[in-house]
């Protein structure tokens, strides 16, 4: 697909619809929005112009502008991104949603609050508190990413064991699809089988088939006591062995169970002068109880940690108020920052498995970092199986080589998931990251569906192309 | 060996939010958690105990909800807990505090080491331990950082001062208040949590204890707070903004500039 160029008339054009203040193409105003969170010497790219529309219906002129003129459209959040799902690949326009911030209504007798794309995730937290109520779906960014790029990236995070992902709570919404019409799909219903579940084809479609402009979330009842356990384990198997037990013979769903190896518990205590007794330990489980009775929590931490000690846990710690919990958490928190003191080119990597198979695929993953000689750190959600395996450069060999052995290590590593029935994205994306490797890892049929209908909806191929594949 | 530590529970502040017209801190919804540095005096306590045995008693005053920081104390180790309550002890300053903590001390019985915490992360005096020690005329080491020896009636401590390191020897019984410097809290663990449950904490009131109510709270307290203000920061700062080589090497030169003019290097 060729496309056109932003020309001084396309700009002039962009300005009628936004306003000036809205329309801006100086590269050092533009150079924030060429990268997120993924490596900027991998995969920066500058779009020609940015813009920041305010309504649903400015996106709408905007879209049809760009089909006629075949300008291809990146929509973006935050920039928080972790598969360069936001990065204008082919330049053209870069549409930032940061001005769509506002809450639109907070539905107190339906438990939901409508919400602008580009409203930071936590703020619905900080205005519904108060009345009890939280909107559980969110990412461990939550402090700094907007609802559009959860929607985008169906996010996930450290509480999904218990509550699931962003999908689950969005309920209904407003699009701007690909060739500029504005559609409601869903409402304020729990319940939906008119037709297909569009809003789920939505979730998760980082942006290739539609801008949300408006989303329907519903809250839940905020828990009011939480009780964490650090739990230590001599190994992988003896840890991730307890894992469904918690739940199937425990009765328990935690609200996190949160998992880390051996290479990350011993780099991040380390980097944190962290003096937990954590030589012996060969993997470690951080899990979250919460509740609205603290007997309850109590009870369910109590039942939770005894299953860890029947199945060979080392120790148990009960973080039951801030400075514990505070402790217990930083541990896993600081596992990349503590990789990066040892070498700040990394892979940060999304695998998801059948939670009984993470035991199996530790020992895959530790073949593949001694065969191309770089340290692969496992950590995440092991309730989920969803782990951050990460590729750490090693020090010593050149970016050339890195790159070399990132792209050879990283589809072993894929095909290893594969293997296990897992997939090579559980929460953050495809994006421009991973694309290479999804026609070798889904099957056929499942990518010529997806492509007949990013072409159904997108036939100019101009939203937010270049992202999860490149169309044959 | 008869360990006391005496400890506060204070309002966990790293998330506070203070109310912009009076200066004091918005407590609704505020975690109430055992002062940070008062870990420490009840890690080197349990340290101690489990070296030399014996028995690790942590004590504090305050409403009776304080109960939930005794029973964290001896989730961690401390064999016993003591809540000292009465709401004729409500506001309470340093003084009458340490006074009301002896008696407490003195009713659990024989003690050979209180060791407390530097200070408070609320009040901020570190006046509590220097009384306690005053009141019992027990010889006092502040700000340790190290215990280097203990026999029955002796011991050897390291503690800090702006300089360096001071080493002292104290005759038994003492008190010790100690720095971040002695060790690592450790944390609770479930079988710690489990006993914790089942201990029983006594409250001593004012009944229980041989004290004069003319000492007791707010109208037993010599301090009157007179005012209180939020201080106004006046550090400035200067950042070196780097961007590229030339900016590092400038921006080292001009440091090293700054720290030969203050005479640092």
């Amino acid at each position: 697909m060729k496309y056109g160029k932003v020309t001084k008339e396309i700009i002039e054009q962009l300005v009628n619809i936004l306003g000036e203040k809205n329309v801006f193409s100086d590269e050092e105003k533009m150079e924030s929005y060429s990268h997120d969170e993924t490596p900027i010497e991998q995969y920066q790219s500058m779009p020609e112009v940015v813009i920041t529309p305010t309504s649903a219906q400015q996106i709408s002129e905007v879209m049809k502008l760009a089909n006629r003129y075949l300008i291809p459209v990146t929509p973006r959040g935050a920039g928080s991104g972790l598969s360069g799902g936001a990065i204008p690949l082919f330049g053209g326009i870069l549409l930032s949603v940061e001005k769509m911030n506002k809450v639109i209504e907070i539905d107190y007798e339906n438990m939901m609050i409508v919400v602008e794309p580009g409203l930071v995730t936590n703020e619905i937290n900080g205005l519904v508190a108060e009345k009890g109520l939280f909107f559980a779906g969110y990412p461990m960014s939550l402090e700094t990413c907007y609802v559009g790029g959860n929607i985008a990236e169906n996010a996930g995070g450290g509480k999904a064991v218990k509550y699931g992902v962003t999908g689950q709570y969005i309920v209904g919404m407003e699009i701007v699809s690909p060739i500029g019409e504005i559609i409601e799909l869903g409402g304020k219903i729990i319940k939906d089988v008119t037709g297909y579940d569009l809003k789920r084809l939505i979730v998760g479609s980082e942006g290739t088939l539609g801008i949300v402009t408006k989303a329907i979330i519903k809250l839940s009842p905020l828990p009011k006591f939480r009780t964490n356990l650090l739990v230590l384990f001599e190994d992988v198997d003896s840890a991730i062995s307890t894992v469904p037990k918690i739940m199937s013979e425990g009765g328990i769903v935690p609200t996190s169970i949160e998992f880390m190896d051996k290479l990350s518990v011993h780099t991040a205590c380390n980097y944190l002068n962290e003096h937990l007794p954590y030589q012996k330990a060969g993997s470690m489980l951080l899990l979250e109880v919460d509740g609205t009775k603290q007997s309850q929590v109590d009870e369910d931490a109590e039942v939770i940690g005894e299953l860890c000690l029947e199945n060979g846990a080392i120790e148990v710690y009960v973080a039951d108020n801030y400075t514990t919990q505070e402790r217990v958490w930083s541990v896993r928190r600081n596992i990349a920052e503590a990789f990066k003191v040892y070498s700040p080119h990394q892979s940060l990597e999304d695998i998801v498995v059948p939670i009984s198979s993470i035991t199996k695929l530790m020992p895959m993953i530790e073949k593949i970092a001694a065969k191309y000689d770089i340290k692969m750190p496992s950590y995440g959600h092991a309730g989920d199986g969803n782990l951050h395996t990460t590729l750490v450069k090693n020090p010593d060999s050149t970016m050339e080589e890195w790159y070399d052995i990132e792209e050879k290590a990283l589809l072993e590593l894929y095909e290893a998931v594969k293997v296990l029935g897992g997939k090579i994205s559980g929460e953050h994306g495809i994006g421009a990251k991973r694309k290479k490797y999804m026609d070798d890892l889904v099957g056929p049929g499942e990518m010529a569906m997806m492509r007949t209908i990013k072409k159904a909806l997108d036939p100019n191929n101009i939203m937010n192309p270049g992202k999860i594949f490149d169309l044959k | 060996m008869n360990i006391v530590v005496p400890i506060k529970q204070v309002p966990e502040t790293s998330n506070v939010k203070m109310d912009p017209e009076t200066g004091t801190m918005i407590r609704d919804g505020v975690e109430s958690i055992i002062n940070p540095l008062d870990l420490y005096a009840i890690e080197i306590a349990i340290q101690l105990k489990e070296k030399f045995g014996g028995k690790v008693t942590a004590v504090t005053m305050g409403p009776p909800a304080a109960n939930k920081a005794l029973k964290e104390a001896i989730a961690m180790g401390c064999d016993e807990g003591v809540l000292v309550s009465d709401r004729k002890f409500a506001g309470a300053d340093t003084w009458s505090t340490a006074y009301v903590l002896v008696k407490a001390i003195e009713r659990i019985g024989e003690v050979d080491l209180v060791v407390a915490g530097e200070r408070a992360t609320d009040g901020d005096t570190g006046q509590v331990g220097p009384n306690i020690a005053a009141a019992m005329n027990l010889p006092l080491a502040t700000y340790v950082s190290k215990v280097e020896s203990l026999t029955e009636n002796s011991m050897t401590v390291e503690r800090l001062t702006e300089e360096g390191y001071e080493k002292l020897q104290l005759p038994l019984p003492a008190l010790l208040t100690v720095v971040k410097e002695i060790s690592y809290p450790r944390l609770p663990t479930l079988r710690g949590k489990q006993r914790a449950k089942i201990t029983d904490i006594p409250t001593y009131t004012v009944a229980d204890l041989d004290v004069e109510e003319n000492n007791l709270g707010l109208k037993g307290s010599p301090t009157r707070v007179v005012k209180i203000e939020t201080p106004k920061v006046t550090r400035g700062g200067k950042i070196l903004k780097v961007v590229d080589d030339q900016s590092l090497n400038e921006a080292v030169d001009n440091l090293i500039a700054f720290m030969k003019m203050k005479e640092i290097i």
